[in-house]
C-alpha cells in the first residue's frame, strides 16, 4: 500500500510538470488557419490564451509581407474576423501573390506562416436550402425530392470570379453516419429512394472547384417525409402485409389441393374433356384405319358403290379424280395394274410391297391397300404382291388399262396359290412409287406359274367379273365399272386371255367400284365358302381397300360360283360397305343402299362416319 | 486525389485558314475554360504529389517566395483589376502567360524523367499538361481573332531561364527547382483559369453565369 501511494504521487507530480510546461507550449499563440472565402479577401485566426504564466501580457501582432514587400507591415484589421484575428479586405488581398503572416508578441515570433490567396480558399457555406417532393414509388414505400441551394452569397459566381461545387450529405435523422454524394456543380440535386414515413436531414458544403478542402457546412435542412398521406397507405399495407400474405398462401394451397382433387377423382372425365377420342367409324365394313388415316377418298370409293351415290359421285369431277391412273410412267402403269390385285392373288403386305403412293386420288376399286409411299422394307408377306406387280409391268398404255380386269384377273388368279398370309391388293390406280424392289425379289419364282394360271383362267373366263376401266378421265384417272358391257375393250387386249369371271352378271353395270360384297356371293356358292373368305377376310392388308381373297376364291372356283352369281341380285353401281375388317379391310355388299342424302356428295368425297351409318344397315 | 480528369480529352477546333469553319466565340470560351480549368487540376494535382513525395519536411514553401518567370507580365491580382482591364488587353496576357509556359513545360516533361523514381503520374501529368497548354494557346489565339481582329500585337511573354537550376547536380537545389516551377505553373494555371472564366462571363453570359 505505502509503494504504491508512493507511485502514485511520484506519477502526478511528474505528470505536473510535465503538464506544466507543456501548457507553456500549449498555449503558446499559433495560427489556427488563413482562409479566404471568396477570393477576395482573407483572414487570419489564431489562439491566444491568457495564463498566468507568461510574463508579459502583451498583444499578439499579426505582421504580414507580400512578396514584393520588404518590410512586415501591421494587421490591418484586427476586428472584423472577431477576435484573436486578422481581415484583410479586397484592397489588402492580392491573389497569386505569396503573403507571409507571423504572430509576434514584441519581439518574439510565436508563429509564421506563408501561402498565396488562392491556395486558401475555403467558401462559406451554401444559403437557401430547401426541397420538394418529386415522386413516389407506386409501392407507396419510397420517394424521390429534389433539394435545392444557394451558393454563399460573397462568392461572385456570377461573374464567375470563383468557380464553386458542392458536396451534399445526408441521413436518416436517427442514424449516425452521413451519406454523400459526389461533388457537383449544380446547385440541384435529386436523392432518390428515401423511405417514406422516415425523416431525413440534409446538409450541403462548397468548396473552390480544384481545391481540396471545403467550407462549413450549410444549416441542416430537415425533412419529414412522415407527414406524407401515402405513408397512410404504406402503413396500412404493412399492417395487412401479413395477413394478406397469409390468405395469398393459404388460398394458393387450398386452391391447389381442390384442383388436384378435381384432377384425380373425374380424371376420366377430364381426360374425355381434354383430349376427346377420336370417334371410331361406326360403319360397317369400313376400316377405321381408313378414316384414321384420312383416306376419304377410299371411303369415298367404298361408298360409291350404292347406286344413287356413285351417280352423285361420278357428276362430281372430284370422285373421278379419286380414281387415278398414272399413264405417264409406263414402268408405274405395269406396277399398278389394280385388277389384279382385285383378283385377290397378291397376298400383300400393302405398305410393304406395292410402294403406291397414297396421294389424293382415289382407288377405283373398294379394295385399295394405302400404302405409304417410302417403306419398301422387305417383308416375306409381301412376296406375292411384288410377284405380282412385277408381272404387271406389262404395258403403260391405255390399252392396258382397259385391259386391267383382265390382266388383274389373271394374276389375281395365280396368287392364291402362296401359301402365305398374303393379302390381295387391288389397287387399280398406277402409282408412281410401284417398284416394290424388294419383296419382288422374293417372289420371282411364283410369277411364271401366275402367269400360266392366269392364261388357263382367262381362258375361260367369258364374264367379266372384275371391273374393269369403262373409261379414262382426263386427269389419268381411271374409272372401272364392272365389266360385261365393256367386253369390246376386252377384245383389244389379244395378248389376254379372258379370265374366268365368276359372278359376272353382277357387274354387268358400269361399276366404278369393285364390290367384294358381290364376289363373296359368288364365293358362298362354292364349296370353299366357309372357311376361306374368312380366312381371307382375315388377311385383309393393311389398307383403306378392301382385299380380294374372296376374288381370288371366286377365281379359284369359277364354275360353282358363276352358278350362284348368275341368279338374283341385280348387280348395283357401287358396293357398299359391308365389313369394315379393322385395320386390314373391308368387305363391300352389293345390297341397294337408299339413296344418300347430299351429304354424301361432299367435295373430295369425305364421308363422315354419321352419314356412313345413315347408309349402312 | 480526387481530382480526375474528367470531361477534357480533346476539343477540336477548326484548323487556321479554314474559311468555312466558324467556331463561335461561345464554343471558343467554352472550351478554353475547359481546358484552362484541366490544365490548373492537373498543375495542382501534381504539384500536391510532387509536395508529399519529395518536399516534405524540407520546408520550400518559406522559400517559395521566389517569384515565377511571368511575374515580369502585369496581371491583375484581384477581381477588381481584372474587371477594370480591357478585355482584349487581358485575353493577351493570357496569351503571354500561356507562350511564356511553352518552354518551360517542354523541359519539365523532359527533366522529370530524369528524376529517379519520379513516378509515372507525374511524368504523365507533366506531359499532357504541356500539349493541353499548346492547345489552350491555339484556342485563345482564335477568340483572338475573333474578338480583336486585325493587328496582332507583339507577341509578349516572358523568358524563362530555370533550365540550369533543374539541371542542377544538387539533389535539393534540383528538387527545390522543380518544386517552385511546380508552384508557379500551378498558381499560373488558376491565373488564366480564372481570366478565362471572368471573360467568358462577362462576353458570352452578361456576367450571369
Amino acid at each position: 500500500m505505502d509503494l504504491r501511494q508512493l507511485l502514485l504521487t511520484l506519477m502526478l507530480v511528474w505528470a505536473n510538470d510535465s503538464f506544466s510546461t507543456s501548457e507553456v507550449l500549449l498555449e503558446r499563440p499559433h495560427f489556427i488557419k488563413c482562409r479566404s472565402p471568396e477570393l477576395e479577401t482573407f483572414s487570419c485566426h489564431w489562439t491566444n490564451r491568457d495564463f498566468h504564466n507568461l510574463t508579459t501580457p502583451g498583444n499578439i501582432q499579426l505582421l504580414y509581407m507580400r512578396r514584393n514587400d520588404e518590410e512586415w507591415k501591421d494587421c490591418p484589421d484586427y476586428v472584423t474576423a472577431g477576435e484573436n484575428s486578422c481581415y484583410f479586405n479586397t484592397s489588402y488581398t492580392s491573389i497569386w501573390i505569396t503573403y507571409c503572416v507571423k504572430l509576434i508578441n514584441k519581439d518574439e515570433v510565436f508563429d509564421e506562416k506563408c501561402f498565396s490567396v488562392d491556395e486558401i480558399v475555403q467558401p462559406d457555406p451554401p444559403v437557401g436550402l430547401n426541397w420538394t417532393l418529386l415522386n413516389i414509388s407506386l409501392t407507396g414505400i419510397h420517394a424521390d425530392i429534389q433539394v435545392r441551394w444557394e451558393p454563399p452569397p460573397s462568392a461572385d459566381v456570377l461573374k464567375g470570379w470563383i468557380t464553386l461545387e458542392y458536396e451534399l450529405q445526408y441521413k436518416e435523422v436517427n442514424k449516425t453516419k452521413w451519406r454523400e454524394l459526389e461533388p457537383m456543380l449544380t446547385t440541384a440535386v435529386p436523392l432518390y429512394s428515401l423511405k417514406l414515413g422516415r425523416d431525413y436531414e440534409i446538409r450541403v458544403r462548397s468548396r473552390q472547384r480544384a481545391s481540396e478542402k471545403f467550407g462549413e457546412f450549410s444549416e441542416t435542412l430537415y425533412v419529414s417525409l412522415s407527414s406524407i398521406s401515402p405513408v397512410l397507405y404504406v402503413e396500412v399495407v404493412s399492417e395487412l402485409e401479413f395477413p394478406l400474405l397469409l390468405v395469398v398462401i393459404f388460398g394458393t394451397f387450398g386452391v391447389i389441393v381442390v384442383m388436384a382433387l378435381i384432377l384425380f377423382s373425374k380424371h376420366q372425365r377430364l381426360k374425355m374433356l381434354i383430349l376427346p377420342p377420336v370417334p371410331a367409324p361406326k360403319i360397317k365394313g369400313i376400316d377405321p384405319n381408313l378414316l384414321k388415316k384420312g383416306k376419304l377418298d377410299e371411303v369415298n370409293s367404298i361408298l360409291a358403290c350404292h347406286d344413287s351415290y356413285k351417280a352423285q359421285l361420278y357428276n362430281d369431277d372430284s370422285w373421278v379424280e379419286f380414281i387415278e391412273l398414272d399413264i405417264d410412267d409406263p414402268d408405274e402403269k405395269a406396277d399398278g395394274l389394280d385388277t389384279d390385285r382385285l383378283l385377290g392373288d397378291n397376298h400383300l403386305k400393302s405398305h410393304n410391297c406395292l410402294g403406291v403412293k397414297d396421294d389424293d386420288s382415289g382407288r377405283a376399286s373398294c379394295c385399295e391397300p394405302d400404302i405409304p409411299e417410302t417403306d419398301f422394307s422387305a417383308s416375306d408377306i409381301c412376296d406375292g404382291t411384288s410377284d405380282i406387280d412385277r408381272s404387271k409391268k406389262i404395258s403403260e398404255k391405255e390399252e392396258d388399262l382397259l385391259c386391267l380386269d383382265q390382266n388383274d384377273n389373271d394374276e389375281s388368279l395365280a396368287s392364291p396359290d402362296d401359301p402365305t398370309a398374303q393379302k390381295p391388293n387391288i389397287n387399280i390406280q398406277s402409282e408412281d412409287n410401284q417398284s416394290k424392289p424388294s419383296s419382288a425379289d422374293s417372289i420371282e419364282s411364283p410369277s411364271p406359274p401366275v402367269h400360266t394360271q392366269l392364261s388357263n383362267q382367262s381362258s375361260v373366263a367369258n364374264i367379266d367379273f372384275y371391273a374393269q376401266v369403262s373409261d379414262v378421265t382426263p386427269a389419268g384417272s381411271v374409272v372401272l365399272s364392272p365389266g360385261q358391257t365393256n367386253k369390246t375393250r376386252r377384245t383389244q387386249c389379244e395378248a389376254y386371255t379372258e379370265p374366268a369371271i365368276q359372278c359376272q352378271p353382277r357387274f354387268t353395270m358400269d361399276n366404278a367400284y369393285f364390290c367384294e360384297a358381290d364376289v363373296k356371293k359368288c364365293i358362298t356358292a362354292t364349296s370353299h365358302d366357309a372357311a376361306e373368305p374368312h380366312v381371307q377376310e382375315q388377311n385383309f392388308i393393311e389398307d383403306v381397300y378392301f382385299t380380294t381373297e374372296s376374288l381370288t376364291t371366286t377365281a379359284e372356283n369359277p364354275g360353282p360360283a358363276a352358278e350362284a352369281s348368275s341368279t338374283e341380285m341385280p348387280v348395283p353401281d357401287y358396293t357398299s360397305i359391308h365389313i369394315v375388317h379393322s385395320p386390314q379391310g373391308l368387305v363391300l355388299n352389293a345390297t341397294a343402299l337408299p339413296v344418300p342424302d347430299k351429304e354424301f356428295v361432299i367435295s373430295c368425297g369425305y364421308v363422315s362416319t354419321d352419314q356412313l351409318n345413315k347408309i349402312m344397315p | 486525389m480526387f481530382l480526375s480528369k474528367k470531361g477534357v480529352t480533346s476539343l477540336p477546333i477548326c484548323p487556321s485558314g479554314s474559311a468555312g469553319c466558324q467556331v463561335s466565340l461561345g464554343n471558343l470560351f467554352d472550351r478554353a475554360v475547359k481546358l484552362s480549368h484541366y490544365i490548373h487540376s492537373l498543375s495542382s494535382e501534381m504539384f500536391n504529389e510532387f509536395d508529399e513525395r519529395y518536399a516534405q519536411g524540407r520546408g520550400f514553401i518559406t522559400k517559395a517566395i521566389n517569384g515565377c518567370h511571368t511575374s515580369s507580365l502585369t496581371t491583375p491580382e484581384d477581381k477588381e483589376q481584372a474587371q477594370q482591364i480591357h478585355h482584349v488587353d487581358l485575353l493577351n496576357l493570357v496569351l503571354g502567360v500561356l507562350r511564356s509556359w511553352n518552354d518551360p513545360l517542354l523541359h519539365l516533361v523532359s527533366e522529370v524523367q530524369s528524376f529517379k523514381e519520379a513516378p509515372d503520374t507525374i511524368l504523365w501529368k507533366a506531359m499532357e499538361i504541356e500539349e493541353q497548354n499548346k492547345r489552350l494557346l491555339e484556342g485563345m489565339e482564335k477568340i483572338v481573332g475573333q474578338v480583336h481582329p486585325g493587328e496582332i500585337e507583339n507577341e509578349v511573354y516572358s523568358k524563362w531561364s530555370g533550365l540550369p537550376s533543374l539541371q542542377m547536380a544538387d539533389e535539393d537545389s534540383r528538387l527545390f527547382a522543380f518544386y517552385n516551377l511546380l508552384h508557379c505553373l500551378r498558381r499560373d494555371s488558376h491565373k488564366i483559369d480564372n481570366y478565362l472564366k471572368l471573360l467568358k462571363c462577362h462576353l458570352i453570359h452578361d456576367s450571369n453565369c
